[in-house]
């Protein structure tokens, strides 16, 4: 069928112009602020560098940027390795227990967050753990892993089996097949995957609100404690840095795009 | 036993083994600390932590009328907030649709990059942009709109606005790939028989973007209902909405961790009837759209 593209109608330019401007206003003047050379918000006295080199010498900001990072690579690496087993276990619809699994994979994806956390939390004390980096690590493995194998599924789904076959005919034995075959066509799904997992869980506040003790803090939860303590002025830097951070990651994965907006 | 069937045996066993990893973590990590929440809204509390004592108490304050109100105020944030986001993203969602391969990759763009800048700075931003001596305020002030800034936010129009903002694009994203997918010639077979722009609108795209609709609607609505930080960062302490009553309850001394359990299971329950609403709705739809194929 050719879907010629049509001239859209004023309502839903003008709608989608109100919306892109209503998304973008705060963004933009949150950036243009971090450069502002005045403790207050209200008035603009000059362009400055000054809260970038401030942030760069606070300490629980390098710390707990350190640990969203070693987080959301720990946790990566996990959810994807869980996700393509379980993809590839999926595979085969007949296996008892598939139904179930399905189901087990697909409900966290539409729980909120919040009882995500309390659960987790009453678990941790429950079985008396103590709050801190692991526990941080485990919930985002548990939030992350149903996305990985819904991506990752998605890929399989379009998988031409005639070419395993093929393979077998000219003789290649099942390693073979898994690793030259299925696994190179699976990849740009697993690293789909991937880079969801490291954007859900550098992102994620409030999950990790719940399961970090004291000592261990996230960037978005040091973030948080700074706006209701107050301490303003570098956070318009920091925050400039994460949406560059955001942005890099909308140039360099065209694939995360898609499947964002297939699921 | 025939050679197919070993081979779907050999099969299973792969797929049990490959499977179970994921399942133990999710059988430990998702399904036990929800038993443990039900678990515990039976216990006594203690400032601290629970007395496995078993008592109804935590369900009897839960149908107090204080937690009752802010079971209403996240109902109403969530009711709001999705009607908002449909009324802004459908007609969005359809100008990607239509445009042009080259056009529609950039404006889906547009709509991504707010979505993965961190949910923290997003709400922060509004903080900024509403507060007092914020911008919009001395723009107000500037035009003579008002002679005093304005008191933005810290109310429950500020929860809706930015519940709004976070998640539009959670309701444009599906909507947008639903209506890609439509098959445009249908609605210009209406206009060739008749039909005009409003009538072939509500007779064809409509009902051909309902699954689209539903999916952005889950999206927005069920998130709100549990919605912690944003009410936290731009509401009033007046009204407190359900997420902040479960994590103060939780978190803050005194404790009352039964009773954030109570609440939880509230919450839970109800999430799971509007999802199984929610299912009946869709294979109804679902249902309308093959008899009338069948037709």
């Amino acid at each position: 069928m050719i879907n010629r593209p049509k001239k859209s109608c004023l309502l839903n330019l003008t709608t989608f112009t109100f919306v892109i401007v209503f998304l973008y206003i705060p963004i933009l003047l949150l950036i243009i602020y971090s450069f502002n050379d005045s403790k207050f918000i209200s008035s603009w006295r000059g362009f400055t560098f000054k809260y970038y080199h401030l942030l760069f010498q606070n300490k629980d900001i390098i710390n707990s940027f350190k640990n969203t990072m070693l987080i959301a690579v720990l946790s990566t690496i996990f959810s994807t390795i869980l996700g393509l087993f379980s993809a590839l276990a999926l595979e085969n619809k007949k296996f008892k227990g598939a139904k179930f699994f399905q189901g087990l994979i697909f409900i966290p994806l539409i729980m909120p967050d919040i009882l995500m956390g309390v659960s987790l939390a009453l678990l941790f004390s429950f079985v008396k753990v103590k709050m801190g980096m692991l526990t941080v690590l485990f919930a985002h493995i548990t939030f992350c892993v149903s996305y990985t194998i819904i991506v990752i599924q998605s890929r399989l789904e379009g998988f031409d089996y005639n070419l395993i076959d093929a393979a077998m005919d000219l003789g290649a034995n099942k390693r073979q097949i898994f690793f030259k075959i299925q696994l190179p066509l699976l990849m740009p799904g697993i690293i789909a995957a991937a880079l969801l997992a490291f954007t859900l869980s550098i992102d994620d506040f409030m999950i990790t609100f719940f399961t970090s003790g004291r000592g261990f803090n996230t960037l978005p939860v040091y973030v948080e404690g700074a706006i209701r303590r107050g301490t303003i002025t570098t956070i318009n830097a920091l925050s400039t840095l994460m949406i560059g951070l955001a942005l890099f990651f909308v140039v360099i994965s065209k694939r995360v795009r898609k499947y964002i907006i297939n699921i | 036993m025939t050679n197919e069937e070993s081979l779907q045996k050999k099969k299973n066993i792969y797929s049990w083994l490959l499977s179970f990893p994921t399942m133990a973590w999710l059988v430990f990590f998702f399904l036990i600390p929800y038993i443990i929440i039900i678990l515990y809204s039976f216990f006594e509390t203690d400032i601290y932590d629970v007395k496995a004592v078993f008592t109804l108490d935590a369900y009897r304050e839960v149908f107090s009328k204080e937690y009752f109100r802010s079971f209403y105020l996240s109902f109403r944030l969530a009711t709001i907030s999705t009607l908002v986001c449909l009324i802004l993203g459908y007609p969005s969602a359809y100008l990607i649709a239509r445009s042009s391969e080259k056009v529609k990759n950039f404006l889906l763009v547009l709509i991504i990059i707010p979505f993965l800048t961190n949910f923290i700075i997003r709400i922060f931003s509004w903080r900024i942009f509403l507060s007092p001596e914020g911008i919009l305020n001395n723009l107000l002030v500037f035009f003579k709109i008002t002679d005093t800034p304005l008191l933005l936010i810290r109310n429950d129009f500020a929860v809706i606005l930015v519940m709004v903002y976070v998640y539009l694009p959670y309701m444009i994203l599906p909507l947008y790939s639903n209506i890609e997918k439509m098959d445009f010639s249908l609605l210009d077979a209406a206009m060739d028989l008749g039909a005009n722009k409003i009538k072939a609108f509500f007779k064809v795209t409509l009902p051909l973007s309902k699954n689209g609709i539903l999916a952005g609607s889950i999206l927005v609505f069920i998130p709100a209902l549990g919605a912690y930080i944003i009410p936290q960062l731009v509401g009033s302490q007046d009204s407190l909405y359900i997420g902040q009553i479960i994590t103060y309850k939780i978190k803050n001394i005194p404790r009352n961790w039964p009773l954030a359990s109570a609440l939880s299971i509230m919450l839970l329950t109800f999430i799971s009837l509007l999802l199984v609403a929610f299912y009946f709705l869709h294979i109804k739809f679902n249902e309308k759209m093959v008899s009338k194929d069948d037709k």
